[in-house]
């Protein structure tokens, strides 16, 4: 693990911002601290590059315990929320900062900073104040400047959150491209689970000061353990009246039932349906053309549920009776979180 | 801005005329009253009471008092708007509000405060006169009380400007391995540096005019322990009204000088804000 996190405890005043946090990030990955706003994703962040220290616990650096090592010392390149540019100095002056610091060789600097300009697309804005820039410029220059130094490790805290929606997109992929070109062991802050899904090679999940769930993209999505993680992902509905649903053997006790849209096939009632035993009927409440699908929400029985259909198929009109199968569901019960199939959909199906 | 909106042409001359009578009579015909009773008794007496010993010496005492204000403040200004505004600890708003007190406290209760804490009849006497250190009625006393009254002027300017500011730029620089004096250098001064030259100029002018605390230090020794505010109110009480108004001439061309040179600071200082 190039980066650790040991029973790593932190309150301001009463108020316990980091509780128990314990994780590894192995080198060269692009890690997603994914959380809602407050849960703690910052102040784990700031421990790590030793702008806050922890009350207990150890952080370890390269194998090295790094808990008494100032922040200036670690090495580690940050991109601040609001990027925190150097508002008096020049883009140019901006990312030589921290090589001046170090005292490295003129000519190097030179070459350094005009290596920088080239890879994140501001060559010409050199001469210009941070004031002068737009905000996915202003970015890209917080991004070369924690890079000029070639740090080991680079923090970067909600780095996409300044900026417009279509520009962010953008600068998502060019940041993913450019951190996996360069190697550096990445972990980045934000509270979009589209963008971390997007983004990060692993997400560690954080609420209320805890961590949820440490994995790929897609192992949280897929088995969300708890139930925070399970409502936190994706766009489930929860069902209020679930014994509607047939073929799910559903235990005695459980806290809630989620379901996902792509849990859901909603058919017309003279559409083909395999498991035409185990469908429930339900009406349309609302039908909205999103691009790459139609986005529903299905009356069952009181049950509102996120269902989608594609854009190709037979239109569903608002106020039809369709047939509604869900394959599965995800129930929580004690903050742990699982999935119920569809007992139908479980057994095997004979292909005619 | 609409002439409906605001009561019309009427009442928006009546305001504009009533402003400049109210500064003239106030402002403009004292100045020039200050000038005319100066150069009264022609060119030569003006020359003579200006550059009378005592009235050379008396401009020495306030230089010395501004610097000394100055520097102190400017140390002292730093220092309290730095722990203010990048420092969480215990008794901040106490220490904030403190901090305003020469402002709203009398000079003249000030001066007493200064001649019980460290006259004759003090606690501390007998330590200063083993020391062989004379406060009240001297040179040091006049210093304190110029360095009291105008306690707060820089760091009031600076605080709001550094809280303003916040700490990233700070901590991105810390980061990157910089060093205190370095970031203080090369960050924080850049964005208070018009705050600062202003809180500067209005210490200035401050110290330069104070009466009321130095008068009750001072003990009025000519030649000694006289500033230029304190050698006016002799003159003027010895009926020598040219000599006079012509020591305060010169403070109210002091005054002019510090009035455009602030006005600088502030053009220049909305400018660079700009460009930020
Ligand atoms: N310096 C501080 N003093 C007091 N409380 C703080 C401080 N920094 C953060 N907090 C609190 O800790 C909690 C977590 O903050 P933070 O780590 O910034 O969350 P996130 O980045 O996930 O939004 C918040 O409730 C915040 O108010
Ligand atoms: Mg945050």
């Amino acid at each position: 693990m190039y980066v650790e996190l040991k029973d790593i405890n932190k309150n301001y005043g009463n108020f316990e911002a980091s509780k128990d946090i314990n994780f590894g990030i192995e080198k060269g990955k692009l890690v997603a601290l994914l959380g809602p706003s407050g849960s703690g994703k910052t102040t784990i962040l700031r421990m790590i590059a030793g702008l806050e220290t922890p009350d207990s616990g150890e952080i370890l650096i390269d194998g090295e315990v790094v808990n008494d090592i100032p922040a200036s010392k670690r090495g580690i390149g940050f991109v601040f929320q609001n990027y925190a540019l150097f508002r008096y100095m020049t883009v140019w002056d901006n990312i030589a900062f921290g090589l001046k610091v170090q005292k490295a060789d003129k000519e190097y600097i030179k070459q350094r900073v005009d290596e920088l300009l080239t890879l994140t697309n501001l060559k010409g804005f050199e001469d210009r104040y941070p004031t002068q820039l737009s905000g996915g410029q202003r970015q890209r220059v917080a991004f070369a400047r924690a890079l000029a130094p070639n740090p080991h490790l680079l923090l970067l805290d909600e780095p996409f959150a300044a900026i417009d929606a279509k520009v962010r997109q953008e600068l998502r992929s060019w940041l993913k491209e450019m951190i996996e070109q360069l190697g550096v062991t990445s972990i980045f802050v934000t509270h979009d689970q589209d963008e971390a899904i997007e983004v990060s090679d692993q997400i560690i999940l954080t609420n209320k000061g805890r961590i949820e769930q440490i994995g790929t993209p897609l192992e949280i999505y897929q088995n969300p353990e708890t139930a925070f993680t399970a409502g936190f992902f994706g766009k489930g509905s929860k069902l209020d009246y679930p014994q509607t649903f047939r073929r799910f053997d559903i235990p005695e006790g459980v806290d809630d039932l989620l379901v996902r849209p792509e849990f859901v096939e909603v058919t017309k009632k003279d559409e083909f349906q395999k498991y035409s035993n185990s469908v429930s009927e339900g009406t349309i409440v609302e039908a909205e053309f999103r691009g790459d699908w139609i986005e529903l929400k299905v009356d069952v029985d009181g049950n509102v549920i996120n269902a989608r259909r594609a854009p190709e198929a037979e239109p569903v009109e608002v106020g039809e009776r369709v047939n509604v199968l869900v394959y599965k569901l995800l129930v929580t019960e004690n903050d742990k979180a699982r999935i119920l199939y569809n007992e139908s959909v479980r057994e095997p199906v004979v292909v005619i | 801005m609409h002439e409906e909106t605001t009561g019309g042409k009427v009442v928006k001359v009546l305001l504009i005329a009533l402003t400049f009578v109210f500064v003239f009579l106030f402002l403009v015909l004292p100045l020039v009253t200050v000038f005319k009773e100066a150069f009264s008794q022609g060119w030569a007496a003006y020359q003579r009471a200006v550059t009378d010993s005592y009235t050379l010496k008396a401009a020495g005492l306030t230089l010395e008092a501004t610097v000394f204000a100055v520097l102190i403040n400017t140390l002292f200004g730093l220092a309290a708007a730095w722990s203010i505004t990048k420092f969480e600890f215990r008794g901040k708003k106490l220490l904030t509000t403190l901090i305003d007190l020469p402002v709203t406290v009398s000079p003249v209760i000030a001066g007493l405060i200064f001649l019980l804490t460290f006259g004759s009849q003090s606690i501390l006497a007998p330590l200063l006169r083993d020391l062989n250190l004379k406060i009240v009625f001297a040179v040091p006393g006049i210093v304190l009380a110029t360095v009291f009254v105008t306690f707060p002027f820089i760091s009031r300017e600076l605080i709001p400007v550094m809280e303003a500011q916040g700490t990233d730029e700070e901590e991105a620089a810390a980061l990157m391995g910089a060093k205190g004096f370095l970031i203080f250098r090369k960050i924080t001064f850049p964005q208070i540096k018009w705050a600062f030259l202003y809180g500067i100029v209005l210490c200035t002018a401050r110290a330069m005019g104070e009466f009321g605390a130095v008068s009750v230090l001072s003990g009025h020794l000519r030649g000694k322990t006289n500033t230029l505010p304190l050698h006016v109110e002799i003159l003027f009480n010895e009926f020598q009204y040219v000599p006079a108004f012509a020591v305060a001439s010169i403070l109210v061309i002091l005054a002019i000088i510090i009035l455009i040179i602030k006005s600088a600071i502030e053009q220049k200082g909305a400018k660079s804000s700009d460009v930020r």
